[in-house]
């Protein structure tokens, strides 16, 4: 990523932020898989717990269902907009213009993560009003937590898109991420996981964001995302593909 | 002063050497046409000097800067119409460009741009729904957008009718009277010749011909072609001629001169030469004997 790549141009982020945002509300194929699935998940697992178990039980599953907004709002959809948009040459033609490559990222990723924090703050209202399920102690904390994990996630999506071949495939590519996000934060049901697996999961940072929702300890969490961020970043910068793969 | 400088540039897509030690320079609002066949290494070599491709050896300056490294600085001074890239298709064509202008510093105002492009009648259109020619239209309209001084197009008349080519080559004399330096590529030979002030032809990846578009042409011989009268050999005319099917023709300096020979030739043994075509050379002509 350039260094310079705020440089006298916020108008410019703005405006990629609202392409971003605007081209995601017209998508109806994406709406349905990037918003209504995950959001169907994470607000219909706690409504349905919270009626055959109780509501600490429906509190814990919705939790665990953040992962999956995640891997899937941020993560997964940010993934299939940059494939589409660089296999379509539309990113070529972006480059065309006065923005930088940085600035092109940016509001992208911005976009989506806003999306996301969005969609977990409808859920989690959701799921106060309909399941019993309380609101976050620490609003604010909760707030930082959901807001970061967003955008580290929307930035490794804009990373992964170098190991997707063609946009055709990036659903599919996208996948084992949302199952390992769901199975190791639990969201998938009592899954039994090897003991040496377990620490390893939790430097995910889909798991990071759910224990620190869980446990209202943000500090490693945020650990864990600035390693996350910098891997992104440094991805990003080697691999990278603005067009498609011509061989 | 020189706009763009391109020396000893090359160019490898995996091993494959697709530009080979090019060298050109186009003067600040010169109209500069880069020609050659399909596969020649245009497209490679504008994209190296609007900065989408890092060349491999050779300099290249465009404006002073180096189009890779500098490619933040000078994006905003560029314009280009890739021979290929796509659009939203769900957008209209008013709210594309209203979209690009918002990426872009001081733009031109929308309908400006409609205008320049001659898609004024358009606006409420969705992408999706444009034939080929108008989606160039709107490729030459968002290239205009920044008021570039440098404006890289390539093969921006392809797939426009007569009358929208002829409406684009106006708009590219306007700008290159206004200070901008135009680089084109295109395969209508007619368009390079009546628009370029300098052009260079490449081929296989390298330059086979360049310079002054006036000056060379003048250089080049011209063309007298008839149809040969029956019962006549080729080496009984007074001048050397190639058959290319029924036709005769014979490449000449002044063919003018030519000309009236084989017509004082003809008149005394009472034959008429059918069909006669006198021109100077074109630059068709040119780029068939070049790029071969
Ligand atoms: N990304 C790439 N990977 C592999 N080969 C490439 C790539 N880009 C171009 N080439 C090859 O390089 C050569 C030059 O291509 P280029 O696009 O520059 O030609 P061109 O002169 O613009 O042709 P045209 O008139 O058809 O547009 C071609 O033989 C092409 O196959
Ligand atoms: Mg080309």
């Amino acid at each position: 990523m350039n260094p310079t790549f705020l440089e006298g141009a916020p108008m410019s982020l703005i405006a990629t932020f609202r392409l971003g945002t605007r081209l995601f509300w017209r998508d109806k194929a994406v709406l349905l898989g990037t918003v209504v699935t995950p959001v169907g998940l994470a607000v219909g697992m706690p409504l349905l717990l919270n009626v055959v178990e109780s509501a600490s039980l429906a509190t814990s599953v919705f939790q665990s269902a953040l992962s999956l907004l995640l891997a899937i709002t941020a993560f997964m959809s940010v993934t299939v907009a940059l494939t589409a948009q660089r296999d379509q040459l539309l990113l070529k033609r972006l480059r065309t213009t006065g923005l930088t490559d940085g600035q092109i990222l940016f509001g992208q990723i911005v976009s989506t993560a806003t999306q996301t924090v969005a969609m977990i703050v409808l859920s989690t209202v959701a799921v106060r009003v309909l399941a019993g399920v309380p609101l976050p102690d620490d609003p604010l904390g909760f707030a930082a937590i959901v807001i970061a994990g967003s955008v580290v996630m929307a930035l490794l999506g804009a990373a992964y898109t170098a190991a997707v071949p063609r946009a055709e495939l990036a659903s599919a590519y996208t996948m084992p991420v949302f199952l390992v996000a769901g199975v190791s934060a639990g969201a998938m049901g009592p899954i039994p996981l090897p003991d040496w697996l377990e620490p390893v999961l939790d430097l995910l940072p889909t798991t990071a964001v759910v224990n620190a929702v869980r446990t209202g300890d943000l500090a490693v969490a945020a650990l864990i995302l600035a390693g996350w961020t910098v891997a992104g970043l440094v991805a990003i910068r080697l691999w990278f593909r603005w067009e498609p793969r011509r061989s | 002063m020189t706009a763009i400088e391109v020396n000893g540039l090359r160019k490898s897509h995996r091993g494959f050497e697709a530009v080979k030690g090019v060298s050109f320079e186009v003067g600040e609002g010169q109209i500069f046409a880069l020609l050659g066949r399909n596969g020649a290494g245009k497209t490679t070599t504008i994209e190296v000097l609007a900065g989408f491709q890092r060349a491999d050896g050779g300099t290249v300056r465009v404006l002073g800067l180096d189009p890779y490294a500098d490619r933040t600085a000078l994006r905003r001074r560029t314009g280009i119409m890739l021979q290929e890239a796509g659009f939203f298709p769900d957008l209209t064509v008013a709210q594309t460009v209203d979209t690009w202008r918002g990426l872009i510093a001081a733009p031109r105002p929308r309908d400006e741009a409609l205008e320049l492009a001659g898609l004024a009648g358009k606006r409420g259109t969705k992408v999706r729904q444009l034939s080929g020619g108008e989606k160039r239209r709107l490729d030459l309209a968002l290239a205009l957008l920044g008021r570039p001084d440098v404006l890289f197009l390539d093969e921006p008349t392809t797939g426009m009718d007569p009358e929208a080519r002829r409406a684009t080559w106006g708009v590219v004399r306007d700008l290159a009277g206004q200070g901008t330096t135009i680089l084109l590529t295109t395969h209508y030979l007619e368009e390079a010749q009546r628009l370029a002030s300098t052009m260079a032809i490449m081929d296989a990846g390298e330059v086979v011909a360049a310079g002054d578009m006036a000056e060379t042409l003048a250089a080049q011989a011209g063309r007298v072609a008839f149809r040969m009268p029956a019962h006549v050999h080729p080496a009984d005319l007074p001048l050397p001629v190639t058959l290319e099917g029924g036709t005769a023709v014979c490449r000449a300096e002044d063919p003018d001169l030519a000309a009236q020979t084989l017509l004082t030739w003809a008149a005394e043994r009472g034959l008429r030469l059918a069909g006669l075509e006198v021109r100077t050379a074109t630059l068709e002509d040119l780029f068939l004997e070049s790029a071969r």
